[in-house]
Formats: structure tokens, sequence, C-alpha cells
């Protein structure tokens, strides 16, 4: 076995841990601090395939953005610090169904098609990136770019809406 | 305006801090300024402020009198109980009583330096002095006599 | 003339003359925790004697001047104590997260030393994306704060952690931002392109006035980001005690106390890379007597000294400014920071289409 392998199963290994014991535990805070763990490896997995942005952004978006809003909501929630409540048996067998179908249907589909190896050269290069984020052309992003630009514009004036205070009105 | 204003705001702010930011650079790099004494090495050369207070003591002249006349004002003053005048009457040479200090009591381990002692006295018979270095073994020695044996009033002070 | 760069070389070599390259590899790794893990501890130890000094003579006070020759030992002893003493864990507290986030904080600190130059090829890992990693991987820091503030079960740890959260996650975006003026200057993500771009000046007298907005508010966001006076109300110590390490004693709160020195310096760094030109010496356009007399000074130097210059400015805030309110703290950041920053943006970015910086 390489050394590239190793370190591929030990980050699948962790990441799987992370996950398993992120729905498993009892106290909504470690939950969240499992998951952030869980995304820091796939970050490392993105490090692992040499994409390094990727990963990068992985970093930013999940653990630094999206983790400590969770932990922020965990931590302006009350009881958070309480144990949750034992998870019913029906429940257990119902996820356990769903994970099993759904693992069922992700065997089927690797074992039916494979993975195709092709030695094409891998362009992560971070200049190109971003020339195709904002190109205009037939292979450009913009137009993409743009709306998912507009639609997180919206989603900031909504919030900003929701969280003005409207002034007493004055007689 | 709006954006004038803004403008002013950041300009002040700036402004304020690097006038902030001017002074400790000045004491940065003018070590002359510190003003910490290193107590135990330069013990010879030591100089109190004047103010300093470290004890409350009666001021007695060459003649060993003081300017006490026992009128307790400073007791009465101490918000707790640090000084306690014991007094005596005397009979003048005319035949007449008055009453005069016998013995200042001075309880150093309970006294706070508030000075109020000092502002109350009528005659300024008491002052604050510079001695700082208290310690001793046992509390009793912190109880202290002020007025020095055989001491009297001084002629003149009513 | 021995360079840290011709020291690395030498190693390099010998070890992979010695040994087979895989067994070279595992042994350069493990000299490059230890150095690690070495420069850190003496870092802690210089910069928190230089906070000490700095902040006494700033207060018109000796400072430290007992132990050793003017108190120079004085953090060796603070040190020899902290290890000796208890490492506490309250029972109220949540004991495997409390015991973790000290090595987050550190950890992160570790990781983010990667892609820094430290001097003329002298680098780690000179990898693609290296400002976007920092940025990126600092954000995690946060999370080793949250987690102290929570798992110690404490009011004080939980809101300092509050605090440090909505601030380090606010000031992040000004700090970004002034780092992508620079971005846009040099064209490039990758740290030792940037500062390969400085060698005929550095962007701070190169980019005119927007890369001098860009430093002071880089400066400002990140005395914020490592919770330092004046924006160190995650530990006010008259409101929270001590914020979130309220709970942690002996080594742990050590590791706390030493993160916030590292953080300082790599942020340092940081700024030193992007506006100073990192290791590369002073150089004026054309003047080559000059040029060449400032190549003398090795590249090391250098770096260092630009950073604890930086080190020292930061400092000098620190003992300076009184602390904000948590309203002004947000204020200055999404009222000030924010706005100006994001003009600046726009006028660098004029300014490199219209090619108006040299």
């Amino acid at each position: 076995m390489s050394a590239t392998s190793i370190i591929f199963y030990f980050l699948a290994t962790f990441i799987l841990a992370a996950a398993i014991l992120s729905v498993t535990t009892r106290k909504i805070f470690r939950s969240a601090i499992w998951l952030l763990f869980s995304l820091i490896g796939i970050a490392g997995l993105y490090f692992w395939l040499a994409v390094e942005f990727i990963a990068a952004v992985q970093i930013v978006v999940y653990v630094g953005g999206i983790v400590v809003l969770i932990i922020f909501s965990i931590f302006l929630t009350q009881q958070s610090g309480k144990e949750m409540p034992k998870v019913s048996s029906s429940r257990i067998l119902l996820s356990a169904l769903a994970i099993f179908f759904g693992f069922a249907l992700t065997y089927l589909l690797i074992y039916q098609n494979g993975f195709r190896i092709e030695n094409k050269y891998f362009d992560s290069d971070i200049e190109r990136i971003g020339t195709h984020m904002l190109a205009t052309d037939n292979t450009g992003f913009a137009l993409p770019f743009e709306v998912v630009s507009i639609l997180l514009l919206a989603a900031m004036v909504g919030c900003i809406v929701i969280a003005m205070k409207s002034k007493p009105i004055e007689k | 305006m709006f954006l004038k204003k803004y403008l002013q705001d950041i300009y002040y702010a700036v402004k304020s801090l690097l006038i902030g930011m001017r002074r400790t650079g000045y004491y940065f790099t003018h070590h002359k300024e510190i003003i910490t004494q290193q107590y135990p090495d330069n013990k010879d050369s030591l100089s109190l402020p004047e103010r300093f207070r470290g004890e409350v003591v009666m001021i007695h002249d060459e003649n060993n009198e003081h300017a006490c006349t026992g009128c307790t004002a400073c007791e009465l003053a101490c918000p707790n109980a640090t000084i306690k005048i014991i007094t005596q009457i005397d009979t003048t040479p005319e035949g007449k009583k008055k009453k005069a200090l016998n013995t200042f009591v001075y309880h150093l381990d309970l006294c706070t330096f508030c000075n109020l002692c000092i502002v109350a006295c009528p005659t300024d018979a008491i002052k604050m002095a510079n001695t700082f270095e208290h310690s001793v073994f046992d509390r009793s020695k912190l109880t202290k006599i002020l007025n020095k044996p055989d001491s009297k009033i001084r002629a003149g002070i009513e | 003339m021995p360079s840290l760069e011709n020291i690395a070389d030498i190693i390099h070599t010998w070890l992979n003359i010695t040994f087979n390259s895989t067994t070279a590899l595992l042994i350069e790794l493990v000299i490059v925790a230890v150095s690690a893990i070495g420069l850190f501890s003496m870092l802690g130890l210089i910069l928190i004697m230089m906070e000490r000094k700095v902040s006494a003579y700033m207060q018109v006070r000796l400072g430290p001047n007992r132990v050793g020759p003017k108190g120079m030992f004085q953090t060796v002893a603070d040190t020899l104590k902290l290890m000796v003493k208890e490492g506490m864990t309250p029972n109220g507290a949540d004991k495997f997260l409390f015991n973790l986030a000290p090595f987050i904080v550190m950890i992160v600190a570790m990781v983010i030393l990667a892609p820094l130059a430290f001097a003329k090829n002298f680098q780690l890992w000179d990898l693609n994306i290296g400002i976007l990693f920092v940025a990126s991987v600092s954000s995690v820091s946060v999370i080793g704060i949250l987690m102290a503030g929570w798992a110690s079960n404490n009011k004080y740890s939980l809101l300092g952690a509050m605090r440090s959260g909505a601030q380090i996650v606010s000031y992040e975006l000004s700090a970004g931002l002034s780092i992508i003026t620079i971005v846009i200057l040099t064209g490039s993500l990758k740290i030792s392109t940037i500062i390969q771009s400085q060698s005929d000046g550095w962007w701070i007298f190169k980019g005119h006035i927007p890369a001098l907005i860009a430093f002071v508010i880089f400066i400002i966001a990140v005395t914020a980001e490592t919770n330092r006076a004046p924006f160190d109300l995650a530990e006010a110590e008259s409101e929270l005690t001590a914020g979130f390490h309220t709970e942690y004693s002996g080594m742990k709160f050590a590791l706390f106390f030493l993160a916030e020195y590292v953080n300082i310096f790599i942020v340092c760094v940081l700024g030193a890379t992007l506006f100073l030109g990192g290791w590369m010496p002073l150089h004026f356009g054309t003047d080559t007597r000059f040029n060449e007399l400032m190549d003398y000074i090795p590249s090391s130097l250098w770096l260092f000294g630009k950073t604890f210059f930086l080190i020292f400015i930061i400092m000098w805030f620190r003992w300076t400014f009184p602390r904000l309110r948590i309203d002004q703290l947000l204020n200055l950041e999404w009222k000030y920071l924010l706005p100006i920053s994001m003009f600046n943006l726009l006028l660098t970015t004029l300014m490199a289409i219209m090619g108006w910086h040299f």
C-alpha cells in the first residue's frame, strides 16, 4: 500500500467516524463539533486531490461560516446544554432502513457503472478558475455567477428587513 | 450633509487616536520620565513625595513641646476609631482647672491614612509622616503613643 | 554566508544521501514539526517579554527587572511556573471538548505557518492559493474559542466566546477585503509571487493611497481578529474575569496564551508579506548601488524586522487605546471599516486596470 492510499484511507475513516459520532452523540454541541471535524476531513480530502481552491472554499464556507452559525444558534437556544432524550427504537429502525437503501442505491450505481479512470490533466489553476467564472463567452459562467449573486443579495435584503426595527409612529 | 459628517468623524477619530499614540510613544522613547522606585536597592537615596501618607505623628519642637490641647476633634473625626485620647485635668498656677492631654494613643493597624484627623485638628498638632516601613513581628507594637514622655503643651495654645 | 535557504538545502541533500527518499521525507517532516514548535515557544518567550517591557515603558514604569539581566528571564520563570501547575478541569465541564479546545487553537496556528515565507526560498509549502489558505484556516480558530467557552460551563466563558465569535466573524470581512486589495495589484494568491512582485518596491509605496488605506484597515482588523485591546471584549478583565479561558489553568491556559501571541506573529508576518514586501529588501526603482547595499542584509532579518515592527505597532495600540464597547465595535466594523474597504477595493481595481501604480 502506497503512502497516498494510506492517507486516503486515514482521511476516509476520519470523515466517516466523525460523521457517525455526529449523529449518535446526545449532546447537541458535540454533534456540531463532530460535524466540523467531518467537514475538515472532507477539506483534507480535497487537499489530497490537489484541488486547493475547493479545499480552501470548503473550509471558509462550511467550517468558518456554516458551523460557526450552527454553534451560535446552539448558544442562543434554551436548554441546549442538556442531553437529548434517547431516540425511540422505531426511529432507529427507520433510519437504519433509510441508510440501507441509500447504501444499496449507491452501491448499485457504482457496481453497474464503475469508476472510469481518465488520465486527463485536471486543471485547478486558480487564475483560470477566476477567468472562467466571469467570462461571458460559451465556456464562461458569468450568468450563473450573477444569478447566484442576486439570490444572495435578495437573502441579505430579506435579513435586513426582518431584523429592522420599525419606528413607532409619531403622533 | 451625511457624507461630510462621515468623513469628519473619521478625520477626528484618526486625529484623536494619533494624539494618544504620540503621548505613549513619547513615554516609550523617554525613559527619564519613569517614576518607578526600585525600592530595596535605592533605600538610601529614596525620596518620597511631600504629601505621602505614612503614619500620623505629633509635631514636637526642640523644647519637647507639642500643640495638642486634647480636644479630641481628631478622635471624633476618625472613621474607624484609630485614635484614642486620654485627657487629664491640670490645675494652672492661677488655680483654674484645665483639660490637657495625657496620652495620645494611635492604632496604626486600624489606620486607613485618610487624613481626616489632620484636617480636623484645630491647632495643627499632628501631621502625616513619610515613613512607610511599618512591618513588625507583634501586633501590639503597632499601638503607638504619639506624645513623647514629659512633653507638654506649648504656651499660648488654647 | 549561511542563510536559512542554505541550511535547509544542506540538511535536505544529506538526508537524501544517507536514507532513501521516503525516510528522508519523514525525517524532514519531524524536523519541520520540531522547529515549528521551537519557533512557537521562542516566540512565546520573546513576545511576552516584549509586551511586558513595551507596556511598562508606555505606562512610565520599569517592567520586569528581577529575574536575570534586566529581567530577561522573567518569561522563562513564568513558563516553568505554568508547567508545574495543575491543569484543572471543572466538574460541570464537557471534559472532552474542554481539553480539546486549546489544542485546536494551537494546531490552527501551526497549520497557518505552512505557506508563510520566512526567508528567500525558505518556505514549507508554496501552494497555489497561499493567501486564501491562510485566510480560510484562520477562520477555524474561532471554533476553538467557541468550544472553550461552551465546554467550560461558565457564564463568563460563554459570554466571552459569543463576543469573540461575533467579533472575529465580522472583522474577517474587512481583513479579507484588504488582503484582496493586494491580490488585485499582484494578480496572484501565491505567496512567493506576491513577494516577487515587490522586488522593485513594496506595495505600500507602489500602491499609493489605496494600499495605505488597505494597510491601516488590515492592521485594525487583525488587531480585532487576534482579540487584543482595544478589541479585547472577549476577555475583558473588568467584566468577564478572563472571557473564554476563565476556567483554564496550568499548561492548557498557557496554550491559549501562547496561541494569542503566535497569532499576532502570524498576522504580522502576513501583513509584512502583503504590504512590506516579505523578505524582500528595501529596493527603490533603478538605484542599483542602494539596492545592492540593502541586499547584504539577510532576507530572514528583513522579514523578522518588518514583522516585529508591525507587532510593536499592535502593542502600541494595546497600551494606548481604551477598550471598545460591543456596539461601538460592531459600528466600527459595519459602518466604517467595511464601506471604506469596499470603496477602497473599487479604487484599487480602477488603479490596477488603468495601470496607475508603479
